[in-house]
């Protein structure tokens, strides 16, 4: 059966009745579930494998995408309006979607972020449609050296991060790389930083950090301001976008659809580094980088479409290679398992209604996505109208629930405390929190990537130097480090 | 003033940053070559004196604004330790009283404590919410919470 053949079969099996029916139950349970604190794709898909033992492959598979696409824009919605990104792909998102919904635009905040994943989410199944076979064998070259020099890019990030003082957002950085050396050392299994603390054994969760610097510490803003309303009440859930809010989205819609689809196929890269990457190559193109966090369009678009491009993109490893490439990708490979269909580069020979049949119902996923939430965010958007005084105490219960619900230990909720008090003393005193998250999230892989490098080049530091992808990146995040600083400099003494 | 905030804070990140050294330099090499499991940390933590020392230096003006924000949050000191006395009950009784009692007492006390003075909406939201979210979480997720004392 050649692609075209395949391709048609695909499309039979997505749009029957039974492909649409479930492709619009996963894309609804997984928005259900994402919006929930604490659950991200991973636990939706995880909730989903029970359900779909006695499915066929392909109906099964097809409920995945859905739930898979679902969870990743319900995770968006809490950035938006509570600033509590629940999963890590989704912390960009809230650096300009939270700020705009809290100048009254709640609605537009949310269809932006609802339209800039329908198109990133597009855009990159039309590429896993054209590219997944030659892109695998791209993201096998990528080994530990390339790796440590893609992390280390996205850290780079952090000077373009911060609005103020470079020092600040650098310190903040390497707090996030003290936080991420707690716990046991994946490769040598020495515990680093526990105090003999069976909690800390492994490491600290992203959840607590997010939530506490994220969450925790709006909440003590929100305390102080207990009795401000915000602005334009009526307007709040409008879902009302000006012809030049499209023009802002066009640009970042395009490139990062692109971007964070190549991102993506990367293994352990993923959404969360896409989702910066694409925030802060926005913020360096564009003209007036200053209203980036203060609410901006591209700012939500550029994160949301990338995160959705990505999210495709990681389903390239994964169906042509066998591969997961993320926490997500690895359950669904379970899924796979569970369904007897061993994904590898046979799949698309062997089954190819199967795996045409999942990649277009990826395809009408997103537009059920977009149909079904656009309707739905008036309504949602109206949880900022709930009087600040309870809002705060039910934020507390949602943060407080969402961390439970993956540790089950109260130990977890002490330490979200304390990143909380961290994170608003962060505030008060200019200390930007993103550069610490960003930190936290590649830290740790890139200390792997380093030292499995090392152990493979016998600590010979030119392996860096002699692979030219690997090298090429070092170049470009030597750049993007300095540059901002150098033209900051420039700025300061003119 | 702004000079002296930045000072304070340089000199606590540098006694943080000399702890976690003495705690690098603890960690057990079990890897024979030059990088180990201590490696980044101690790097880290020489990093973070280098800034700190750097921000001790810098000349930064901080507007009118920042020193509001910090004066106003100084204010609002008993609501913010407040909070925080009542996130660290609602912490402690979590498990042993169960989510849902623990939820309810702790939504209503809250925002009375924050002003909220519709007392009968206030109470029938902190029995709704919490007890909505755990029958989701419970029944439909099958994420198990906290029952606690209630016979569930």
């Amino acid at each position: 059966m050649g692609t075209f053949d395949g391709i048609l079969s695909g499309l039979s099996v997505a749009f029957s009745v039974q492909g649409m029916l479930f492709v619009l139950i996963g894309v609804f349970a997984g928005t259900f579930i994402g919006m929930m604190p604490g659950l991200g794709p991973i636990s939706a898909i995880a909730i989903m494998i029970p359900l779909t033992y006695n499915m066929e492959p392909t109906v099964a598979l097809v409920l995945m995408a859905g739930v898979y696409y679902g969870a990743v824009f319900g995770g968006s919605t809490s950035s938006i309006l509570l600033n509590a990104p629940g999963i890590s792909g989704t912390v960009a998102t809230a650096f300009d979607g939270y700020p705009m919904a809290q100048n009254g635009q709640a609605g537009k905040a949310l269809a932006i972020a609802a339209i800039s994943s329908f198109a990133g989410g597009t855009v990159s199944v039309v590429l896993l449609m054209l590219f997944a076979p030659l892109l695998a064998s791209v993201a096998i070259v990528f080994g530990p050296p390339e790796y440590f020099a893609l992390m280390l890019l996205g850290l780079t990030a952090i000077a373009s991060l911060s609005d103020g003082s470079t020092i600040k957002a650098l310190i903040s950085a390497v707090l996030g790389l003290m936080f991420v050396t707690i716990g046991m050392d994946s490769q040598t299994g020495t515990t680093r930083f526990t105090f003999n603390n069976s909690n800390l054994l492994e490491g600290i969760d992203f959840l607590v950090i997010a939530l506490g610097l994220f969450a925790i510490a709006e909440i003590c803003n929100l305390i102080v301001n207990r009795k401000k309303t915000i602005k334009n009440q009526g307007n709040i859930g409008s879902l009302k976008l000006s012809k030049q809010d499209f023009k802002d989205m066009s640009g970042p819609m395009t490139r990062q659809s692109f971007l964070g689809f190549i991102l993506g196929v990367l293994p352990g890269a993923g959404a969360t580094i896409a989702s910066f990457i694409g925030y802060i190559t926005e913020k360096k193109i564009a003209k007036r980088p200053e209203e980036f966090g203060k609410g901006a369009v591209k700012g939500i678009s550029a994160p949301e479409t990338a995160n959705n491009a990505a999210t495709s993109g990681a389903f390239v490893p994964l169906l042509s290679l066998g591969i997961p490439g993320s926490g997500t990708t690895a359950v669904l490979l379970g899924a796979l398992l569970v369904l007897n269909v061993p994904p590898g580069p046979l799949l698309i020979e062997e089954q190819p209604d199967l795996f045409w049949g999942v990649i277009i119902s990826m395809y009408i996923g997103n537009v059920f996505l977009l149909i079904l939430n656009l309707p739905l965010i008036p309504y949602i958007a109206k949880v900022l109208l709930i009087p600040r005084p309870m809002l705060i105490s039910l934020v507390i219960m949602f943060s407080m629930i969402g961390v439970y619900s993956i540790s089950f230990s109260t130990f977890d909720l002490y330490l979200l405390l304390a990143f909380g008090v961290i994170g608003y003393l962060m505030k008060l005193y200019n200390f930007p929190a993103a550069p610490l998250i960003l930190a936290f999230i590649l830290g740790g892989m890139m200390e792997e990537s380093f030292r499995q490098a090392m152990t493979i080049a016998n600590d010979d530091l030119t392996v860096f130097f002699t692979r030219p992808i690997a090298l090429s990146m070092l170049i470009v995040a030597l750049l993007s480090f300095l540059v901002p600083i150098i033209r900051q400099k420039k700025t300061t003494s003119a | 003033m702004f000079r002296s905030a930045n000072k304070m804070i340089s000199m606590i990140l540098i006694v943080i940053a000399i702890f976690y050294l003495y705690l690098a330099f603890q960690i057990p090499a079990f890897a024979t070559g030059m990088f180990t499991a201590s490696t980044m940390p101690k790097a880290a933590g020489f990093l973070l004196i280098l800034l700190s020392i750097f921000l001790f230096f810098i000349k930064e003006g901080e507007s009118e604004e920042d020193q509001e924000k910090r004066k106003e949050a100084g204010q609002h000191i008993f609501y913010l330790g407040g909070v925080g006395v009542m996130i660290l009950l609602y912490i402690t009784l979590l498990e042993p009283v169960g989510f849902i009692l623990a939820s309810t007492i702790f939504i209503f006390l809250c925002s009375l404590f924050m002003g909220y003075r519709k007392h009968i909406v206030n109470a029938v939201t902190s029995i709704v919410f919490p007890l909505t979210l755990y029958l989701v979480f419970t029944q439909l997720l099958n994420i198990s919470l906290p029952p606690g004392i209630l016979p569930l």
